[in-house]
Parts: C-alpha cells; sequence; structure tokens
C-alpha cells in the first residue's frame, strides 16, 4: 500500500488559511490503513481545524467527507456534489489522489493534507516499513522475495557490505540488513545458488528517473 | 459583577472503574458541571470524541479509566492513554492547552479517590479559565 502521514496542523492551517468553505475529503483505501487520511482522521482534523478557527474568532465552514479510493473517477464522482457546495478541497489521499481529484475539478483549489511518504506494508501495530522502490523491474525472483533495491542502503545487487552486524545495517540500528535476509531466506528455500548468479548493473530506465511512466492496457481500453 | 467561572467537564469513563451515582458528590457542590460518557471500555474512547467535546463547549475533558494491570480488556487502560496523549499534543497545537484533557487511573469502589480527582481538575480549570474555543 502508499504509506503517508499527515502534515502537521500548522501547515495544514496556513494552506486552507485563504478559504471559507472547505472540504476535508478522505481516501478509504492505502492512506486509512495507515492513520493518515480515512474517515477517522478526516473526523479528527475537522474537529481541530474547526476549534483552531473559532479559537481565532474566523468564520470557516468545513464539511466532511470520505470516498473509498481518490485515485478512480468512479469514486470521486461520489464527492462531486460536497466539492461543489465549497470554495476549496483538502485532499487526504497520496499525491495520485489529490492530482487525480484536481484534474477532475479545474476551478477548484485541490490541497494536499498529507505527506506521501513510500510503498510499503505494516510490520507491525503502528510500524509501517518501504518495501518496493516501483522500480519497474521487479527482480524479486533472484532474491528471495527481499528487494535490496528497497532494503539494502546502499542498493547493492550482488551481496552484502562489510557493514553488516548482528543482521543490522551500519546506516541506522533500526534497519534490518536486506542481504542477511536474502541469505537467510534462499537458505531456506533452499536457493543459495541464486547468489552465484551476477547481477548487472540496474537499468534505471523503466523507474521515475526515466521520467513520468504510463501503462496502458489495450484489452481494457474500449 | 462577573459570575463566578463554573467549569463544565465533560467526563468519559470505563463503566468498570468509576460510579457516577456513587461518585459525583462535586455536581452537589454547585462549582462544577458534569456530563458523564459511559463507555464499555476506555479504549472505545477516540480522538474525535475528546476533541468534538471541547468543540461542544467542555472546558475540560477528563477520562477516567482503571489501573493498567486490571483492565478487562488487557490494553484498554493502555490504548485510552496513548489516545489521550496524542490528543494533548493537539490540543498544544490549537492553543488551547493540553492540561484542559486529563486521563486518571480509578477504579470503581474508590468513591474519594475519585472526588479528588474531580476537584484537582476543577482546579487546573479555574487557573486556566473557560475554553477559548466554546
Amino acid at each position: 500500500m502508499i504509506v503517508g502521514e499527515q502534515k502537521p496542523l500548522a501547515e495544514i492551517k496556513e494552506i486552507v488559511g485563504p478559504y471559507r468553505k472547505l472540504l476535508i475529503l478522505g481516501c478509504g483505501t492505502c492512506v486509512k490503513t495507515c492513520f493518515a487520511g480515512g474517515e477517522d482522521e478526516v473526523a479528527t482534523l475537522a474537529s481541530a481545524l474547526r476549534l483552531i478557527f473559532k479559537k481565532e474568532g474566523q468564520n470557516i465552514k468545513i464539511e466532511e467527507f470520505t470516498i473509498e479510493r481518490q485515485c478512480e473517477n468512479e469514486f470521486i464522482q461520489e464527492a462531486s456534489e460536497a466539492i461543489g457546495r465549497n470554495d476549496s478541497v483538502l485532499s487526504l489521499a497520496c499525491g495520485a489522489g489529490v492530482q487525480a481529484i484536481a484534474r477532475r475539478f479545474a476551478k477548484i483549489p485541490v490541497l494536499p493534507g498529507v505527506n506521501t511518504t513510500f510503498i510499503g506494508v505494516l510490520e507491525s501495530q503502528g510500524v509501517f516499513t518501504e518495501e518496493c522502490s516501483g522500480c519497474g523491474n521487479c527482480e524479486l525472483a533472484i532474491f528471495g522475495g527481499v528487494c535490496p533495491i528497497t532494503r539494502c542502503s546502499k542498493k547493492l545487487l550482488n551481496g552484502p557490505c562489510g557493514g553488516s552486524r548482528h543482521g543490522i545495517c551500519e546506516v541506522s540500528p533500526d534497519t534490518e540488513c536486506a542481504w542477511q535476509l536474502i541469505i537467510e531466506r534462499l537458505e531456506a528455500l533452499g536457493q543459495v545458488h541464486n547468489l552465484r548468479c551476477y547481477i548487472s548493473p540496474k537499468d534505471w530506465s523503466s523507474s521515475n528517473s526515466g521520467g513520468p511512466r504510463r501503462l496502458v492496457r489495450e484489452d481494457h481500453i474500449i | 459583577m462577573n459570575k463566578p467561572f463554573k467549569p463544565k467537564i465533560t467526563l468519559f469513563h470505563c463503566i468498570n472503574s468509576f460510579n457516577e451515582s456513587a461518585s459525583l458528590s462535586l455536581n452537589g457542590a454547585n462549582n462544577v458541571e458534569i456530563k458523564t460518557v459511559r463507555l464499555p471500555c476506555s479504549s472505545m474512547v477516540k480522538d474525535v470524541f475528546l476533541l468534538r467535546s471541547f468543540e461542544s463547549g467542555a472546558d475540560g475533558v477528563l477520562v477516567l479509566v482503571c489501573p493498567e494491570d486490571q483492565c478487562r480488556y488487557v490494553e484498554g487502560s493502555i490504548r485510552a492513554k496513548k489516545r489521550v496523549g496524542w490528543v494533548q499534543n493537539v490540543l498544544d497545537e490549537i492553543g488551547l492547552d493540553g492540561r484542559r484533557l486529563s486521563i486518571r487511573n480509578t477504579s470503581s469502589g474508590n468513591g474519594a479517590t475519585t472526588d479528588k480527582i474531580l476537584q484537582e481538575t476543577v482546579a487546573v480549570l479555574t487557573d486556566l479559565g473557560p475554553n477559548p474555543a466554546a
């Protein structure tokens, strides 16, 4: 899922300051799971903003609404009436959601309320970790399902560096050594021979460094 | 002459931590207005409920929870404490002062302790004055 974090309250207050009728629009998929932009977060943020504006004597009307996904027109349509009633939208979706809403409503400012952080997983309750860089050419089959591009701090593709101590990366004590994990996993799978494969330098043209990417599925286009 | 400040307190409590009929003697003292919200477990208290209490005019919010090692649902008191801590930070950011929200451990049979907690809460709120966002 896409992991994000709600922007600090002071920054959100600054962003929405110029507007008088604000819709806080939640997204019920990825950002809900990471407690950044689901229905609960929309309600809490709306309440906090109402308190701020009331305390400061500002009259800003705040409406709350959450849709299943902000990155699909089908769901965006459900929010169109609420968007039409307001003069601005604070989207608590990831960057893709914010842009999808902005594209659909040309005359209404769509403001970001969340910092989109990474593609990751829920490792344990309240802890999210980055697992995928979206490089566009997945090679997890060779690495036993552990991505060295994302999870090795040095993005090494042909074995570990000398900085791993007791399975922990020298860059941060919070980071497991991806190569330790790869080797353990390959041992468990009986695929240690994979380590003998030489991995040539990564071709980054399929990643974002080749410019914005586009995926076309002709079989779904009518 | 100004009317003396009578704090409005919204009191969230676990039904196992607090006995309303035995413990709300302060209401009779006429120096506080208490609105109670009973919860099957204090972990049911959500951030938005706490903030909306302030929106509804409360000068302070008090959450009464069971002692951490006596929660029937194991982690309820711990969860409530974490949420209260988070909302206290939000209140500080808003400028309402996080001290308007507090969480205290108590148990149902201990009316004397609960009275003392309420008196302390009233004292803090008297010092802070009315909710500026009410």
